[in-house]
């Protein structure tokens, strides 16, 4: 009898150990998609029953106990879009030099390990650099410019990372194509490289705001308003925000339990928010990879 | 007349001497057959001739080499300008992502070209002379990517011709592809001959015999012979050409 012909029990062994792994996986996955659900259905039936146009509409009343929170649904998005507009470009044309200009250089490597370190730093100590050097040093006080600064500083090594990673995922086959044509290196970038990395660096950019309209710690102490019922006039206006007034009402508002339902209401907004990009974002990715001809 | 001239190219990838001293002739409207086995440099010569090896970091080239005349490693050259006039096909094809007229408008709009109907009567040239024209005439505006694997080397092959090069380079253009879509573009290749000097590297013997004038074959970095095609396949002069190209090694 040779070891091949034991094989019958070892393919029942083989098969059960799969069997078990498998359940293991499919179970683990089913737990994640069951707390997601949990969290999110507790939060929407709690709050779904404060949440009324005149709730999205008007600035919060009497102590924070009354009224909605118009103020900070702007804040927040005025934020995400200052943030953006700091983040974004700077992220996006800091990503194509590392890829396409600076691969293997120094100075690229030196990039690259500072972007991930500052990815590793806790959102708080962005706050307190973000008062140190735009609230203070630089003097622009407590105010949406301070704010979005700090928080584009936040997002900035995701939207750097994605579009970098974006880029290397492109074949370098295209490029020689273009090249090989006479093409300059920019004009591979723009006409060729950049569109097809496109969707995914959307993906990046659209995470990257998930993350910046859910943050409370950078806004801390460069914009957020503990109550400001109305709207910014200037970029040196400040601004109440979603997550900062989700923190407010819950553990030092004017009556804590008074302002429960607004608190789960909030929250429900911020959540619908986030989603709401997300969804953007997965439009604007088909949209994308559409008009780059894959298929 | 002489359309490549290279004289005493050495060629280093950081300290791997990858070419040494190879001087060889391109004469015009011919073309020209790299053989030997894989890592003999006949491939990272071809892309001398380009300047694609500029692309790949820590590489090193002495020697010249003459495209029409014209140094093309002279400090002065703009690599872009070279190009146009050295087309190249890619062993594997690679078209863009676009439209398949835009994949052959592409050379002639980074090149600065705006006239439309100059563009559109490009397009359709360069697709007859390619030999696909007849089978993408009703899909201009689809996906480049929708082609078959031969239907896209066929584009490429178009592509590149679009902009009027004198040279076309071509590495390993049908290895990828079926022997019908390889018999097209050997078909092809002999067409083309009548307008373009064509540089092929193969490691298809048959291909080698049946659409080249000349042939060179590479042994670890070194040009071991280079003859007319015939010569080279019936009466080899060294021993090595000999044992390669009857299969003994390789």
């Amino acid at each position: 009898m040779t070891p091949l012909d034991k094989t019958s029990k070892i393919d029942k062994r083989k098969r059960r150990s799969q069997f078990i792994a498998f359940t293991l996986f499919k179970l683990m996955s089913y737990s994640v998609v069951a707390m997601l659900i949990l969290i999110l259905g507790f939060i929407t039936t709690k709050g779904i029953g404060v949440i009324n146009w005149e709730f999205l509409t008007t600035a919060p009343q009497e102590g924070m106990t009354k009224g909605g929170i118009y103020p900070a649904i702007i804040g927040t998005l005025v934020l995400v879009l200052g943030s953006s507009l700091f983040s974004f470009p700077i992220g996006i044309m800091s990503g194509i030099y590392m890829n396409e200009y600076a691969t293997n250089s120094k100075l690229a490597a030196f990039i690259r390990v500072m972007t991930n370190n500052l990815s590793g730093v806790p959102s708080v100590v962005f706050g307190l650099f973000g008062m140190a050097l735009f609230v203070n040093t630089m003097g622009f006080g407590d105010s949406i410019l301070a704010g979005s600064l700090t928080l584009g500083l936040l997002s900035l090594p995701l939207v750097i990372r994605t579009t970098e990673e974006s880029l290397k995922a492109i074949d370098f086959s295209f490029r020689e194509g273009s090249l090989a044509l006479g093409a300059t290196k920019l004009q591979t970038i723009r006409k060729v490289i950049l569109p097809m990395a496109f969707p995914n660096i959307i993906t990046g950019l659209i995470l990257s705001i998930g993350r910046v309209s859910g943050e409370t710690a950078p806004i801390l102490f460069t914009v957020a308003a503990y109550f400001l019922p109305k709207l910014p006039h200037s970029i040196f206006d400040q601004v109440m925000a979603l997550p900062y007034h989700l923190y407010v009402i819950s553990t030092s508002g004017t009556d804590i339990e008074a302002s429960r339902g607004i608190a789960y209401g909030t929250a429900l907004v911020l959540i619908a928010i986030v989603l709401i990009v997300n969804l953007l974002a997965n439009f604007l990715r088909t949209f994308f990879s559409k008009r780059v001809k894959m298929n | 007349m002489l359309t490549v001239e290279a004289k005493n190219v050495d060629f280093y990838y950081s300290d791997f001497h990858a070419l040494k001293n190879i001087s060889l002739e391109v004469e015009k409207n011919k073309v020209v057959a790299f053989i030997g086995p894989s890592g003999c440099g006949k491939s990272t010569f071809l892309r001398i001739l380009n300047r694609m090896n500029d692309l790949i970091d820590g590489t090193r080239m002495t020697g010249s080499v003459l495209i029409e005349g014209e140094d093309i490693y002279a400090p002065n050259v703009r690599v872009d300008e070279l190009r146009k006039k050295v087309g190249m096909v890619f062993q594997k094809p690679n078209p863009f992502p676009k439209t398949i007229f835009e994949n052959i408008a592409y050379g002639l709009r980074v090149n600065g070209i705006k006239d439309n109907s100059f563009i559109e009567q490009r397009v359709e040239e360069s697709l007859k002379s390619a030999a696909l024209w007849d089978e993408v005439k009703d899909k201009l505006k689809k996906s480049a990517f929708a082609l078959s694997g031969g239907q896209q080397q066929r584009l490429c092959i178009a592509r590149a011709l679009a902009i009027s090069p004198k040279v076309v380079l071509m590495d390993e253009p049908a290895s990828a592809l079926d022997p019908i879509s390889t018999a097209k573009i050997e078909e092809l290749i002999y067409e083309l001959k009548k307008d373009y000097t064509i540089i092929i590297v193969t490691h298809n013997m048959q291909q080698a015999s049946r659409v080249s004038d000349k042939t060179a074959y590479f042994y670890l970095g070194e040009l071991i012979e280079y003859d007319d095609t015939t010569k080279i396949f019936t009466n080899p002069q060294k021993e090595s050409t000999q044992n390669y190209i009857t299969g003994r090694f390789g």
